[in-house]
């Protein structure tokens, strides 16, 4: 396994409120390019909070306030001059919950695309959006109903087709916020491949609550615990011989 | 009487609600679980019964008794005047239900006071017999719901029956009024086009509207009744009106749900619905007094000949009426909206314009459509503004600078004109049952592309 040690995106004392609740509190971390960085902790300690620092998500809720420095590339993703539209072109993510637009499947995976000019004609849309359902693991199942509405999906299939959307923008980074939850273990395993093979190109962040999975495709792990990132670290080397008690206690099913 | 009886039955109840609760605690003792239903439903149900025996009775007995005095006071005023004409009876009986009450009759006379003393003694048997058969059925009651209390008993169920009949027979009632009025209207319709022998298409599609024009020869003619003038100007004006309201509302309802800040939006939201509240009639003064001669005067300096009442006048002031109907509704379905598909859409790196154009109107087309087909059925259905403001006279135009009249101004010339209300009922029906099958269908569509959209979400 090659790893390069280039920094990706950096954070620095970030502190997140909603209101009054201290969501996220000082968290430093360095995610590496190229390379599945998994966030796992308990509900509610933040994790989701943290991703959607990432691509400014936060500025969509009024309550929200963010502090601290982010980076990407080097740069402050919360300098003035920053078009966070521009960031979340990106900076792609999948929801924690599918939210498929009232739109045909083919509409849903063409959106992005549409909008950032990435086709030039009909076909090469229709290339996009084929290969972005096929790494998704959707297209047999989609193939033969791609102007029916998204809605329309099951639970599991709006969640590919949500991964496949993001997909589809061709971002650097993909945030992933529990993509596999309703998939059974035949799609569950093809999302982990897709995950693996974006790998090569992009840097991944996976929210997830499956050790087993955090273990299988991430090569970084982040613990999360009330707001506090407790530990950082190799996921071998996590999973293995944990530093903080708290840690080992998530890992081993004792807190959660 | 009436209504000291009235609230007797209701005192009544209340005591017999206790008195079977505690017979319910007494029977169970501390095995209250013992009971199939619970103490309070024991209570409610002799409640029930009490009320609807006391006030049944109360009410069948008034109007039966009623009927019975004035039927005996008749024969009486028949048996002493043989020959006078139905109407100096009727003046007889008036006159000594005057003096028995101490109010001021038209004539006095030895027969008057007679039948008046007559009155006050039946009014008295009357009140005693009610009293007397109301409590008895009443305490009837009380006491038969009381001793049938015991522990298989299933009052909950029949009390819940009793009160699923009374909530049915409240909306019968309301069903039974709506399709009485349907009825009526659909009568006299027919009656309408059986007086024009059966000619509906020169109703639907004549030119020429002037119902009355026959009436003195006792007759309607076919050739006058053409609606089609009335048709057009109601059309005009209700497009005139939504192409004021639609863009105006639409784009508030977009900028008050998407962009205002929260301050902006409590602020101008109630503002907006302020023109909701006023009166269609202000309105209607308004249109006729300050906008038509304020058209009148800028077509005259650009050399335009308006009318003194125009389309155009009613027509924007109309569409200004609805604007808030158009905003509040279409906010409210933006609004439902769920953030995760605007998180969605930005989450994949598109703007603000974007998501709103590509995600969040299309998702809140159908509600936005429901919200504009009511704002057509409430243009349609406008009388004030157009009377005031758009004329009579029933010309046949699609120029938006003259006077034209709609299906409701007719209505409203109609029934309130000279002519006898029984002549000009029938167009006046027939025009109201049009409005009325228009609306309607406006609104059933309305509906169900409103419940369409819901299924979409829930
Ligand atoms: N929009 C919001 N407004 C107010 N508080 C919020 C909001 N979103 C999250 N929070 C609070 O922030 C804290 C962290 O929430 P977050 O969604 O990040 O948890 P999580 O780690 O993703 O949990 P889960 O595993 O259940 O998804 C919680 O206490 C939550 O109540
Ligand atoms: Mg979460």
């Amino acid at each position: 396994m090659q790893m390069s040690d280039e920094i990706k995106i950096s954070a620095r004392d970030v502190n997140v409120h909603y209101g009054d609740t201290h969501a996220i509190k000082d968290v430093d971390v360095d995610v590496l390019d190229k390379m599945v960085t998994a966030f796992i902790g308990p509900s509610g300690c933040g994790k989701s909070t943290f991703l959607r620092c990432i691509n400014r998500m936060n500025d969509t809720i009024d309550v929200a306030r963010v502090d601290g420095t982010i980076t990407l590339d080097g740069e402050d993703i919360y300098a003035r001059d920053v078009d966070p539209v521009q960031l979340r072109a990106k900076v792609g993510m999948v929801f924690q919950k599918p939210n498929p637009f009232p739109k045909s499947i083919y509409d849903n995976v063409a959106y992005g695309p549409r909008i950032h000019g990435m086709a030039r004609n009909k076909a090469d849309l229709d290339e996009i959006v084929e290969k972005s359902l096929r790494r998704a693991a959707l297209w047999d199942e989609a193939k033969d109903r791609l102007a029916q509405p998204g809605t329309g999906l099951s639970g599991g299939q709006q969640q590919r087709l949500c991964i496949a959307r993001a997909v589809a923008t061709q971002p650097e980074v993909l945030l992933m916020d529990e993509p596999c939850s309703a998939l059974d273990p035949i799609a569950t395993g093809q999302i982990e491949d897709l995950i693996d093979e974006l790998r090569k190109n992009f840097s991944v962040i996976i929210v997830t609550h499956s050790m087993q999975q955090a273990a299988r495709v991430s090569q970084k792990t982040a613990f999360f615990h009330l707001g506090n990132l407790v530990e950082y670290g190799d996921t071998d080397h996590i999973f293995t011989n944990p530093e903080d008690p708290r840690t080992e206690s998530y890992i081993t099913g004792r807190i959660g | 009487m009436t209504a000291t009886m009235f609230i007797a039955v209701l005192g009544l109840a209340a005591v017999a609600f206790l008195l079977s609760r505690q017979r319910a605690y007494r029977i169970a003792g501390a095995n209250l679980s013992a009971l199939h239903s619970r103490p309070a439903y024991h209570g409610t149900y002799s409640l029930l019964w009490v009320l609807v025996v006391g006030w049944g009775l109360l009410l069948a007995l008034s109007v039966a008794s009623s009927v019975l005095i004035e039927a005996n006071l008749s024969a009486r005023i028949a048996e002493a005047l043989p020959d006078a004409p139905e109407i100096e009876r009727q003046l007889v009986l008036s006159d000594a239900v005057a003096i028995a009450e101490g109010a001021l009759p038209s004539k006095t006379g030895d027969l008057r006071a007679e039948i008046a003393a007559r009155h006050t003694s039946l009014q008295a048997w009357r009140n005693w017999a009610i009293v007397i058969l109301v409590s008895a059925g009443a305490l009837l009651a009380t006491a038969a719901t009381w001793s049938q209390v015991a522990l298989g008993w299933r009052a909950r169920n029949r009390a819940e029956k009793i009160i699923r009949l009374i909530l049915m027979s409240m909306a019968g009632i309301a069903i039974l009024t709506t399709i009485g009025i349907v009825l009526s209207l659909i009568f006299e319709t027919l009656n309408f086009f059986s007086n024009i022998g059966w000619r509906i298409d020169k109703f639907l599609f004549g030119t020429t509207w002037s119902p009355l024009s026959g009436v003195h020869e006792g007759k309607l003619d076919p050739d006058k009744v053409g609606a089609v003038p009335l048709f057009a100007g109601t059309l005009l004006i209700t497009l005139i009106a939504m192409l004021v309201a639609v863009p105006v509302g639409l784009f508030a309802a977009i900028y008050l749900s998407e962009f205002a800040s929260r301050n902006v939006r409590s602020t101008v939201k109630p503002l907006l619905e302020i023109l909701a509240g006023i009166p269609t009639v202000v309105y209607g003064f308004f249109a006729a007094i300050t906008v038509a001669p304020a058209i009148r005067g800028a077509g005259e300096a650009i050399g335009l000949s308006v009318a003194s009442e125009s389309a155009l006048a009613a027509g924007v002031v109309m569409g200004i009426m609805i604007i808030p109907f158009i905003s509040s509704l279409s906010d409210d379905v933006i609004n439902a909206v769920p953030q995760s598909l605007r998180d969605g859409s930005y989450g994949l790196g598109a703007n603000k314009s974007e998501t709103i154009r590509q995600v969040v109107l299309p998702a809140a087309l159908p509600g936005i459509v429901s919200a504009v087909l009511l704002g057509v059925s409430r243009a349609v259905g406008e009388t004030m503004i157009v009377v005031m403001a758009a004329g009579q006279g029933a010309n046949l135009t699609a120029n938006p600078l003259e006077a034209v009249t709609t299906v409701t101004v007719q209505i409203v010339m109609l029934i309130t004109g000279d002519t006898e209300a029984t002549t000009a009922a029938g167009p006046a029906f027939t025009l109201g049952f049009t409005l009325f099958c228009v609306t309607l269908a406006m609104n059933i569509i309305a509906l169900r592309i409103v419940r369409r959209y819901r299924e979409l979400y829930d």
